[in-house]
């Protein structure tokens, strides 16, 4: 909680006969994450070079890459392919050797005929559509070609014209444009083309068939007929094969991917003529379990070592350590950035509060519930998606939940009272008929969100010591600065002691609970805030005078930044009132106090508009309701502890779906 | 002029004053967000893991017009 995984840096080095069943057993156990050699030619690495692949290595791509393009012409993924039945990876193998080639043949000899149909069925449309125009003019198509001394021109024309040589013409006017053909003299050819040129003349290729272009075109449309058919064939065999291999291939696909990433895993070691080094990370607590695997499976012809160096860097991978509940807020802190490895984890802060500030924002039983209703229909579609959507299904599904619970204690659903009065705020607005004397609690709400964000931000400054005092390095840079985060706070208190030293809050508004006031000490506590806002200052400017200038957004805009909370709220109140009113009040009571059948119209447009502004508040809620918390967390609080930027912990394996070794 | 027409015309000047404040608060907005998203939208389509930090740039005027809201209702229910 609020701390990654505990990591160790480990080496492993042996001789190179020992590389393969190192490699196997690290890519059994898929805990370990391989830093990648780099060959830097640095002093005291002199003769140590990059590993080169095992031997088998390009003869397994190979096969993957004939594997992957079946996958291709299939439309298959092993991603979205389910699982049927684990099998061995033996009998997978064994499967690669002796079916790949059948099926690649079989697929490759479909898809060849299946292009060569589809390059038919494209040049058959294509002569039909030139052979379109032709069909107006009365010749037959022998006609237009074969002479010695004759030139021949057809094509698109703006209008008819009168040439001016002797020729003999056909002019068809069409709505697709008019079609002229003309015989001339070759000797005055240049002339005519000169004379049709200017009357916008495009030409089209003169027809190679003979015979009338009726039975052209009819011989073109047989044969269409006989490649589409084709076509269709290879594709329904193809539709067939992919339901007799799909699962094979997805299996055999992983078994390759498994069996390439370990071929080329020493391209990521730093090997010598005899040995080979290994640079990785794992979870502290597996060091023992690993070790052990590795000595039993080379006979301790291995040399595992800890390396307590290094901590500090920023190359120490970082895996999440949170309890299960906190799993999907990841999520968001994965969209941020990764945090660092001895940086503060907010992970589990986000998952218990974006809900709730979801609820607090939407708060209303209609909207959770459809949004409830939205995420069990999703739910199939994500929990497909793998890791990734199982956890936007389960934020989807506390955010309604939330907005739900918040509904009831808020009495509002659709916009529209429940039975019984708000538990906590109301935040019923005077819109429409019957609500003219409602009093939302605005001010209530707006303190008690600009309160929040107070101890956002106190606990946010807080972190950033925590940060400071582990992540820097001793001395006085790291005590300055964890004094300016402490300053910082100083001056929010302060600024907060005196508005309260000048202003009873509980005057504006009611809470079951009275706020702290400082009226009735207003010196003392006037003194106090200054002094607090004084030693503030100097504790930021120690560290660097020119922050002194954030004071404005650092503390108040900062804290009445999240007045959000309120007022997107009420925003989405105030749409789902208005909808209300305009459907109910102008449209549908009207009409049912007057039945008729203008008064049935006026019914269905007030349900219209009843059904379209609520889709909108319910698009608009999710937006909202969303990304407001998300970026309060990011901005307001993140700012002042998080740096991230911490690498992703990617152990060394592939996780199974089909296969088991 | 009586009262009740004056009453009437505060508030409706109340009205006026919080529209105002909302909607010039929201073309501030506007003007803000409008270099920043096309930029975000840039580095986000060159790079999947600027996303982040992306929302974050494009959403920071925003507060501005919840100013400007917090302005309005305070000027309606206060």
């Amino acid at each position: 909680m609020f701390q990654p995984r505990p990591m160790t840096h480990l080496l492993i080095a042996a001789s190179k006969e020992q590389m393969a069943s190192v490699v196997t057993e690290l890519y059994r156990h898929q805990i370990f994450h391989i830093t990648d050699f780099v060959d830097q030619g640095k002093e005291g690495y002199e003769g140590v070079k990059i590993g080169v692949p095992f031997e088998n290595a390009g003869e397994l791509s190979n096969n993957l890459l004939k594997i992957r393009s079946i996958e291709s012409v299939f439309q298959t993924a092993p991603s979205t392919q389910s699982t049927v039945q684990m099998r061995p990876a033996e009998t997978i193998r064994a499967a690669i050797d002796s079916e790949l080639p059948k099926i690649e043949e079989e697929v490759s000899s479909l898809t060849v005929k299946r292009s060569n149909a589809e390059t038919r069925i494209r040049e058959c449309e294509q002569r039909i559509n030139e052979l379109k125009p032709f069909a107006l003019v009365p010749l037959e198509l022998d006609l237009y070609r074969g002479y010695e001394s004759l030139t021949v021109f057809a094509g698109y024309i703006e209008h008819d014209l009168d040439i001016s040589v002797p020729h003999e013409k056909n002019y068809v006017a069409g709505k697709d444009g008019n079609f002229i053909v003309v015989f001339a003299e070759s000797k005055n050819a240049a002339d005519i083309e000169r004379q049709l040129a200017d009357a916008g003349f495009q030409s089209v290729s003169l027809p190679v068939e003979s015979g009338t272009v009726q039975a052209a075109v009819e011989k073109y449309t047989v044969e269409l007929g006989k490649v589409t058919q084709i076509r269709e064939d290879c594709t329904a065999k193809i539709v067939e094969l992919k339901a007799k291999y799909a699962d094979l291939l997805a299996a055999c696909d992983e078994v390759l991917s498994c069996d390439v990433e370990r071929a080329e895993a020493p391209l990521r070691f730093a090997t010598t003529d005899e040995a080979f080094v290994i640079d990785g990370w794992i979870p502290a607590d597996t060091v023992d379990k690993i070790t052990a695997a590795l000595n039993q499976a080379t006979g301790e012809r291995v040399y595992v070592t800890v390396d307590p160096s290094d901590y500090e860097a920023t190359a120490v991978p970082v895996e999440y350590n949170n309890p299960s509940f906190a799993k999907p807020a990841e999520l968001f802190m994965d969209l941020y950035s990764r945090p660092k490895y001895k940086e503060l984890d907010p992970t589990i802060i986000l998952a218990i509060m974006f809900p709730l500030l979801f609820g607090f924002i939407v708060g209303d039983l209609g909207y959770g519930l459809l949004y409830l209703a939205l995420a069990l229909v999703l739910r199939k579609f994500l929990l497909k998606m793998g890791e990734m959507g199982t956890k936007a299904f389960i934020v989807i599904l506390g955010a309604a939940i939330s907005t739900s619970v918040f509904g009831l204690l808020y009495s509002e659903f659709f916009g529209t009272s429940l039975p019984w009065h708000s538990i906590i705020f109301s935040r019923h607005l005077p819109i429409g008929a019957g609500m003219e004397h409602a009093m939302p609690q605005v001010i209530e709400l707006l303190i008690i969100s600009a309160l929040l964000g107070v101890i956002y931000i106190s606990v946010g400054r807080f972190f950033g010591m925590i940060n400071h005092y582990r992540m820097d390095h001793p001395g006085s840079h790291r005590t300055k600065a964890i004094l300016a985060q402490l300053g910082w706070n100083f001056i929010l208190w302060g600024i907060l002691v005196l508005i309260l030293s000048v202003a009873d809050l509980n005057e504006y508004c009611q809470f079951p609970f009275a706020l702290p006031t400082f009226v009735g000490i207003p010196t003392i506590a006037g003194i106090i805030g200054a002094i607090l806002i004084v030693v503030g200052c100097v504790f930021v400017a120690i560290e660097n005078p020119l922050d002194l200038m954030e004071i404005p957004t650092n503390t108040l805009s900062h804290m009445l930044s999240f007045c959000r909370l309120a007022a997107v709220g009420l925003s989405s109140v105030a749409i789902a009132m208005v909808v209300n009113f305009m459907a109910v009040d102008l449209f549908i009571s009207p009409a049912m106090a007057n039945l008729d059948v203008v008064g049935v119209l006026l019914i269905i447009v007030g349900v219209i508009i009843l059904i379209l502004g609520h889709a909108l508040n319910v698009a608009l809620g999710i937006l909202g309701g969303a990304l407001h918390p998300i970026r309060l967390h990011y901005v307001e609080f993140f700012t002042k502890f998080y740096q991230g930027g911490g690498i992703i912990y990617k152990p060394f394996g592939l996780k199974r779906k089909f296969s088991e070794e | 002029m009586t009262v009740e027409a004056a009453t009437a015309l505060a508030s409706g000047y109340t009205a006026i004053g919080a529209g105002l404040a909302v909607g010039l608060a929201g073309v501030g907005t506007g003007i803000g967000e409008m270099g920043i998203g096309a930029a975000a939208v840039g580095a986000t389509a060159e790079d999947r893991g600027m996303f982040g930090l992306a929302l974050l740039f494009t959403v920071l005027p925003e507060t501005v017009v919840i100013f400007g809201l917090v302005i309005a209702l305070l000027l309606i229910f206060v």
